[in-house]
């Protein structure tokens, strides 16, 4: 028996054949068991055929009108679209008819020359299982099904969402696929690299990805001594949900003590100078220290989030730190974390939930009210073009790493 | 001009990495050559004379300065230093290495560009009018319904495994600057009484060995059906257009084996249950794609005019490339403006890879930062302010790009030929430079508008069966001859050229080609074009004038 790959509800499986297919039309006897017949004969002696113990399938040829099966798809186990050449294309038009005119929903099964680049057009035309051609591996085959992860078109599996007609639904798919090759080749080129989350639902969402496809990326997170504790409570969600333990780093006590007894507690609201310094001893050199001997960090920074992000590349050199910066999420918007972590059930800080985009040290973020920007709550009495941390050093510049 | 989002950039990317892996099956022997060679041509990659040739799209002729900085990078990186700009506003390269081919589509597609489906029988790189958006006479604006067409043909997988090729183009303006006429499939757009946008389509056009003008099979096509009815063509293309030929595949053939009504009406049979259907143009995706053709930040009329006189009086050189390279504009203040590729020496439609960056450097400077390909292989910058043309003719002079030849003998088109082409009888190429060196700049403003196209073999590349004189190379006994061909044109009146007479050999067609301009200016009339005089005059002076030696020996 020769292998059969069957698609159905979006899975592959590889089976035998039960099935022999009958080349000539005419034949005085059919063979036992199930069988795949001729057109002629279906069209000709269909009354026949149904009183045959085995299954009956048919075949079309490439020159064959398949609007002659309307009305007479009755009793069919299915119909085979033979490929003479791989080349001659208009069993995808038969396959699209069958589909799309004649209402037929049961298997069609692409026969001949079915090779490794083509099963994925044939697939969204409308077929669902491929005679896997002699000498051919079934396996190879089905890898040919995974080269594209969207679509402009219609299609006829309903595996993606068509471009043309669900824009935000694709580029929603597309945004995914995307963020997990970014973080597929960090892992792969940079095994050393750290995501640097700061609990809120953008880093929720990357550490989703890391935990959903088990990649050996370090998560770490910045306890600044003076976050809400919502934040701090994300940690435990996170090793409760995914079994992630992420390290946390602390400032230097020192130096913290120093700048309390300088300038007092909250010196922060006094000068932009005096908050960078703050920021300096509680956010960047803990960052600094977790990143040390490191290739490459990674963030959950979008560009959508503040006007100092605008023009976020996908990675980037940090040059601060001479090292290779990547942010997966650079053009994710709001909702489209929203939508990820509604889709994936990501647990997130439920600061958010009360107004509160954008999320850092408690005395420095305020919620925010409806229609205003996603940033005013931090630092909110400083000019929106100052509003880093000093974590992300810019202006950003692309990375000449190659982008495949 | 249309900026990818999400989707639109992984599918290049998700191409490359597959195109990457069948390169890698081929090179380790896994894939033979016929099973490599359509999945290749879909990207865009021939085995050529010489060695492999690469094209990629550009989709309806539209390029950033980013990306023309790129190709002429990748023309300096992976190819000998220049690249081709096609008739169908697409660029080749023709010394590439196989192996490298992945490396140049990862590079392209971090620019938003690909090769994919630039050969192969399958649905091609949409063409439209290079003034498209900015023309006088526009009516509508072609590029949205462009790119729609584009997303909708890029891995259509039911039209992947055609017949033969299948070439898409669209014309909105008054005068037709898109050769609709000679296309597989071409729309026409236009408003309606209540102000929609509609269309006339025409299919089975096409040049080749079977030159045919594409008839008119559906008119006032309501511009939301567009990709319904296209689906319809396509289909019955797919299943009824002939595959035993490779030389009667063309839909033209189909089209008229059966006869256009019978092709329109069994479209229609087919149109009946799609329209309305799942791949009509929904308002949203339309509006969205629209708002990537919005107009450049233009500077008010006062301040983007200006008053050239006494520049032009002062610079003969200045005023005539006013007059031949810069075309008018639907808004006040601005023209469009042509930078020649057509030198003569290099092969028309050639640039080298420094060129590219200068042409993009000229767009960054004047013209928003945009640029595109016309299949008349020029390059045009669309939207320059009048106050700044005598400082980018200055700076088109120094790069080489001032030559005040546009719509001139010399503005040839020509395909690459037998220098490259493994399919040519002949060389292009030589003869276009043979020709150029007949005609002084005076004798050619003199002679004025004349479309001279050659195309090294009936493939027609170079578009010979259109051109007011069009050069064929023809194979004979293997030396190159070539045929001469008087009267096409490709505008709105569409017409195929008639051959003159027997073949003629390299050496004789520049003299031939002299005759036959000679004859235009002793018998044209007032304000006639060459094309005007062979309408009124008919073939028969050209055919003496083309074979003198006949009329001594009458």
């Amino acid at each position: 028996m020769s292998a059969l790959i069957r698609l159905a509800d979006r899975k592959v499986r590889i089976e035998d054949d039960s099935f022999v297919l009958l080349e000539e039309a005419g034949a005085d006897v059919w063979p036992e068991g199930d069988i795949i017949v001729p057109l002629a004969d279906w069209l000709a002696r269909a009354d026949a055929l149904k009183t045959r113990t085995g299954r009956t399938g048919v075949w079309l040829a490439p020159a064959a009108d398949t609007l002659t099966l309307a009305e007479k798809l009755d009793g069919l186990a299915l119909i085979a679209i033979q490929f003479p050449k791989f080349t001659d294309g208009r069993g995808y038009s038969h396959a699209a008819l069958l589909r799309k005119r004649l209402g037929w929903s049961g298997e069609i099964r692409a026969v001949g020359e079915v090779l490794r680049d083509q099963v994925f057009y044939m697939a969204r035309v409308g077929f669902t299982a491929f005679a896997v051609p002699q000498g051919f591996v079934a396996e190879h085959l089905v890898s040919g099904l995974g080269d594209f992860s969207v679509a402009y078109q219609d299609d006829a599996a309903g595996a993606f969402a068509p471009a043309l007609h669900n824009r935000a639904a694709a580029v929603r798919e597309a945004k995914i696929v995307r963020t997990l090759k970014v973080l597929k080749r960090v892992a792969a080129q940079h095994p050393d690299a750290a995501f640097a989350t700061s609990l809120s639902a953008e880093d929720m969402v990357v550490t989703d990805f890391i935990a959903r496809h088990k990649l050996p990326i370090h998560v770490v997170t910045l306890d600044t001594g003076r976050l809400h504790d919502e934040t701090l409570g994300m940690i435990g969600e996170v090793k409760a949900k995914y079994g992630i333990d992420i390290e946390v780093m602390r400032p230097n006590a020192e130096a913290v003590e120093a700048h309390v007894a300088a300038h007092g507690a909250y010196a922060f609201y006094e000068s932009l100078e005096l908050r960078k310094e703050c920021c300096g001893i509680r956010k960047v050199e803990p960052l600094n220290r977790a990143l040390a001997g490191r290739s490459a960090w990674l963030t959950g920074q979008r560009r959508d989030q503040a006007v100092t992000r605008t023009a976020l590349p996908e990675m980037e050199r940090d040059e601060a730190r001479g090292i290779a910066k990547f942010n997966p999420l650079a053009d994710w918007s709001w909702d489209d974390v929203l939508a990820y972590a509604a889709r994936f059930e990501v647990p997130l800080n439920p600061l958010h939930a009360r107004g509160y985009p954008s999320i850092g040290c408690e005395p420095c973020t305020r919620a925010i009210r409806p229609g205003e920007d996603p940033r005013a709550g931090r630092w909110w009495w400083e000019q929106a073009d100052k509003k880093e941390c000093g974590l992300h050093t810019g202006p950003a510049s692309p990375s000449l790493e190659s982008a495949a | 001009m249309y900026r990818y989002d999400a989707v639109d950039r992984l599918l290049v990317e998700e191409r490359a990495a597959q195109f990457r892996g069948q390169t890698e099956r081929f090179l380790s022997g896994e894939l033979s050559e016929d099973a490599f060679k359509p999945l290749r041509l879909q990207n865009g990659l021939y085995v050529q004379r010489h060695a492999p040739m690469l094209r990629i799209a550009i989709p309806y002729g539209m390029l950033s300065s980013t990306q023309l900085r790129t190709l002429g990078r990748i023309a300096q990186v992976y190819d000998r230093g220049y690249g081709h700009f096609t008739t169908r506003q697409n660029i080749q390269y023709n010394w590439v290495e196989i192996a490298r081919v992945p490396d140049i589509l990862d590079e392209l597609a971090a620019v938003e560009m690909h090769g994919i489906q630039t050969s192969g029988n399958c649905i091609r790189n949409t063409t439209t009018d290079h003034l498209a958006g900015v023309a006088a006479d526009e009516i509508v604006d072609p590029r949205p319904y462009c790119e729609l067409m584009r997303q909708w043909s890029t891995f259509n997988p039911e039209f992947a495994y055609l017949p033969r090729k299948f070439k898409v183009a669209f014309n909105g303006a008054g005068d037709d600057r898109a050769a609709t006429g000679v296309h597989d499939l071409a729309f026409d757009l236009k408003l309606d009484a209540a102000g929609e946008v509609v269309m006339d389509v025409m299919a089975g056009g096409g040049q080749g060995r079977t030159p045919r003008i594409a008839p008119v099979i559906k008119r006032d096509l309501p511009w939301r059906e567009m990709l319904t009815y296209t689906e319809a063509v396509l289909r019955a293309y797919n299943r009824w257009g002939r595959r035993d030929n490779l030389y009667k595949a063309r839909i033209k053939i189909l089209v008229e084996s059966i006869g256009a009504e019978r092709f329109a009406a069994d479209v229609e049979d087919e149109w009946r249950h799609l329209k309305g259907g799942v791949a009509r143009i929904a308002d949203e995706e339309f509006a969205r794609i629209a708002a990537n053709f919005v107009d450049p930040a233009y500077l008010p009329a006062d301040e983007a005019d200006a008053d050239l006189s006494a520049l032009r009086a002062a610079n003969p050189r200045f005023d005539a490339w006013l007059r031949r390279n810069v075309t008018s504009h639907k808004r006040a203040g601005y023209a469009a403006v042509t930078l020649s590729l057509k030198r003569t020496g290099p092969a028309p439609g050639d640039a080298t890879g420094e060129e590219m960056a200068a042409a993009a450097d000229l767009a960054d400077r004047f013209s928003f930062g945009e640029l595109r390909v016309s299949h008349h292989q020029n390059l045009v910058l669309a939207d320059v302010a009048k106050k700044d043309l005598h400082d980018l003719w200055q700076a088109s002079e120094a790069t080489g790009f001032a030559e005040p030849n546009i719509g001139l003998v010399t503005d040839i088109i020509a395909c690459p030929g037998g220098d490259f082409c493994a399919l040519a009888n002949a060389r292009a190429i030589p003869i276009a430079t043979a020709i150029q060196e007949r005609f002084s700049a005076q004798k050619q403003e003199e002679v004025g508008e004349l479309a001279i196209k050659i195309s090294g073999c009936i493939n027609s590349c170079g578009h010979h069966h259109v051109g007011h004189i069009g050069v064929l190379g023809v194979d004979k006994h293997g030396e190159e001859w070539y045929q001469l061909l008087v009267g096409g044109r490709s505008d709105n009146e569409v017409n195929l050229g008639t051959i003159l007479g027997r073949s003629i050999k390299f050496e004789e067609v520049p003299g031939a080609v002299e005759r036959l301009v000679d004859a235009y200016l002793g018998a044209r009339q007032d304000g006639e074009r060459f094309i005007d005089t062979v309408g009124r005059i008919g073939i028969a002076p050209f055919k003496a004038a083309a074979y003198p030696e006949k009329v001594e020996a009458a």
